[in-house]
């Protein structure tokens, strides 16, 4: 077994917490049951990688092995990496009958007739979630297996889940061949990113919960639940605003939990607005500003704002519109015309 | 001459028609409004049958005896909530049904395959300045652009039933591949290759002929977006197969074609047909 594959999957294997480690091993199937048996998860991890690698030797691990070793990892672990989302576009209108094996043929195809030097591997979920997994080469040197990239795609939508590597230059490449490999015309990177994979699907697939007004009986939110020994002499003084806040907070965010994302970003470029009497800035040049919301849920804290009274509800379009717009990157300019105020662009 | 004459004609038969159409009107407006009659009646006869069970059956929920003769205001509302909740549930047992919005129309398209209630996908439609689409919960690879270019801004109700008709159909063909995989995965051999629309299927699976089992390698193409049945099945096998077996082969395709794909497989089974 080549030495680099055999170090490869030691490092993977030490990547993986202790009580995981035999379970993925045997997602992975590599290794047979009777071959786990002999290694003793007990003891350090560095022994056990140790032990895990020559296994691997034994049944002769190659470096396809390898990568599917670590597609699992990063499949499990999705959150460890940034993604961004990328959406294509087609301007044909006919049915689209996605097949996995054209797919992955034009894919590699297109790839490798750029760039000779690339590891491709392809797994397939149970939610038709593709993951491709790429470690990148150069026109002169074998592919690193420790520079890879990763892509997520769902059959026959137009979105693109990107975790690139740190070598952004060969992703105009990689975007080209998932367009031809998916029949798209172009593809173009959206101003949505997070760690949180799932939450980046949820908000483009829509699959976070919007609050459908229906007849439907469905089952009401317990939001009055019986009251515990009320002492008659407590009077609740704000409870009418109290009430009207979760009401808006309910049109807006929905029942559910909300897709986790962890930063918002809106770059100001607007006029900064002050008593014109005061004339602070000599120059009427639009005030550059970056502002940046940062938190481990974003939108969860942003739901709870106004109830805990830290804001005041509704709160701003610009913070609640996330999901719906699926963007987590602004720009805000002047709003050009008679009524002041501030334009989002696209 | 002549030809007063078949005016004269012409007008007499024109009148004729048109007493015919209005006698004709005036026929169906009866038999609609007898028919109207004869529903009002059975749904009186109906209730009456109920009150008078109620009358007889009852000591009262809250363990007082109801005063027949004057229903109290408490079970009126209840009947009338009850009532209401039953149409309600009608109208979304119908699969589509909507709600007024304060800008437009909520609707609610529920869908189901062969008696099993599957997914509900929501609208949220502006009407003011023109019909669009505010949001929705439709996946994203249903066609939703597309039928709604063509038929949200001139025919809302054809609109609603096109994608409902593919709303159905993708989750009838998954319905099925889902069966498939969860009843029969004994029967398959490898894995089951499936696609987000669920409208190709490649998939191998075994038959035995004269005690030896040989592998069926089976293509079946939904072509019609909203149709939960293949438009195009390539059965094909290995090429050391005995020649009886393409006639199994064109059998099992044309079964696909016309039956559920899970059904198809059950028959396999229980046909005596040896499908290890």
């Amino acid at each position: 077994m080549d030495e680099t594959v055999a170090e490869y999957i030691r490092r993977t294997v030490l990547k993986i917490p202790r009580d995981e480690i035999k379970p993925m091993l045997q997602k992975w199937g590599f290794l047979s049951e009777v071959q786990l048996e002999t290694v003793n998860f007990h003891q350090i991890k560095e022994n056990i990688s140790q032990d895990v690698v020559q296994l691997c030797e034994e049944n002769s691990a190659g470096i396809k092995q390898a990568a599917v070793l670590d597609i699992i990892y990063n499949n499990i672990y999705p959150n460890k990496r940034i993604w961004s989302v990328y959406q294509m576009n087609k301007t044909g209108e006919e049915t689209e009958f996605f097949d996995l094996t054209d797919f992955k043929k034009k894919f590699k195809r297109r790839l490798r007739s750029a760039l000779k030097n690339v590891t491709i591997n392809f797994r397939e979920y149970e939610d038709n979630a593709i993951w491709i997994r790429i470690a990148w080469g150069t026109p002169y040197t074998k592919p690193n297996q420790y520079k890879t990239s990763y892509v997520v795609y769902h059959s026959q939508t137009p979105y693109v889940f990107i975790s690139a590597s740190v070598l952004r230059s060969n992703l105009p490449l990689l975007c080209q061949a998932l367009v031809i490999a998916s029949n798209y015309h172009d593809i173009h990177e959206m101003e949505l990113r997070s760690h949180s994979l799932n939450s980046l699907k949820d908000i483009v697939f829509k699959r976070y919960s919007q609050n459908f007004k229906t007849y439907y009986p469905r089952p009401l939110p317990e939001r009055n639940v019986a009251p515990e020994t009320v002492d008659l002499r407590i009077i609740q003084e704000n409870k009418n605003e109290k009430e009207r806040i979760q009401r808006l907070n309910w049109q807006v965010f929905g029942d559910g939990p909300q897709p986790k994302i962890e930063f918002a970003q809106y770059k100001l470029e607007t006029m900064f607005k002050s008593d014109p009497k005061m004339d602070v800035l000599d120059k009427k040049e639009p005030f550059r500003c970056l502002v940046k919301f940062s938190s481990p849920h974003l939108l969860e804290s942003l739901k709870s704002l106004a109830p805990a009274g830290m804001a005041d509800a509704p709160l701003s379009p610009l913070l609640t519109c996330i999901p719906q717009k699926a963007r987590n990157y602004f720009k805000i300019r002047e709003k050009k015309g008679l009524l002041p105020g501030s334009f989002v662009s696209p | 001459g002549v030809f007063a004459h078949l005016e004269l004609l012409e007008v007499r038969a024109y009148e004729a028609a048109v007493k015919q159409e209005e006698m004709e009107q005036q026929e169906e407006k009866l038999a609609r409004l007898k028919a109207r009659v004869q529903e009002l009646r059975l749904q009186r006869d109906e209730l009456r049958a109920k009150v008078e069970q109620q009358q007889k059956g009852q000591l009262g929920k809250e363990g007082a005896v109801l005063n027949p003769a004057q229903p109290s205001a408490r079970a009126v509302l209840e009947w009338k909530m009850k009532s209401l909740k039953a149409m309600l549930q009608i109208f979304y047992l119908t699969g589509i049904s909507g709600k007024l919005t304060k800008r437009g129309v909520c609707f609610c398209i529920s869908t189901a395959y062969e008696g099993t209630y599957l997914d509900s996908y929501h609208l949220d439609l502006l009407t003011k300045p023109e019909v669009q689409i505010y949001r929705h919960s439709v996946p994203i690879f249903i066609p939703l652009r597309q039928i709604a270019k063509k038929y949200l801004q001139t025919d809302i109700r054809r609109f609603l039933s096109v994608l409902s008709d593919h709303l159905n159909a993708y989750v009838g063909r998954r319905y099925q591949a889902d069966q498939l995989q969860e009843h029969f995965s004994g029967q398959i051999e490898g894995t089951l290759q499936r696609n987000s629309l669920c409208n190709l299927l490649v998939f191998n699976y075994n038959v035995s002929s004269e005690s030896k089992t040989f592998p069926f390698k089976v293509r079946l193409l939904y072509g019609d977006p909203c149709c939960s049945l293949p438009t195009e099945v390539v059965i094909s096998c290995t090429p050391d197969a005995p020649a009886s077996l393409a006639e199994t082969a064109a059998a099992h395709s044309d079964l696909f074609r016309r039956v559920a794909l899970h059904k198809a497989f059950r028959s396999f089974s229980s046909a005596g047909e040896c499908v290890d």
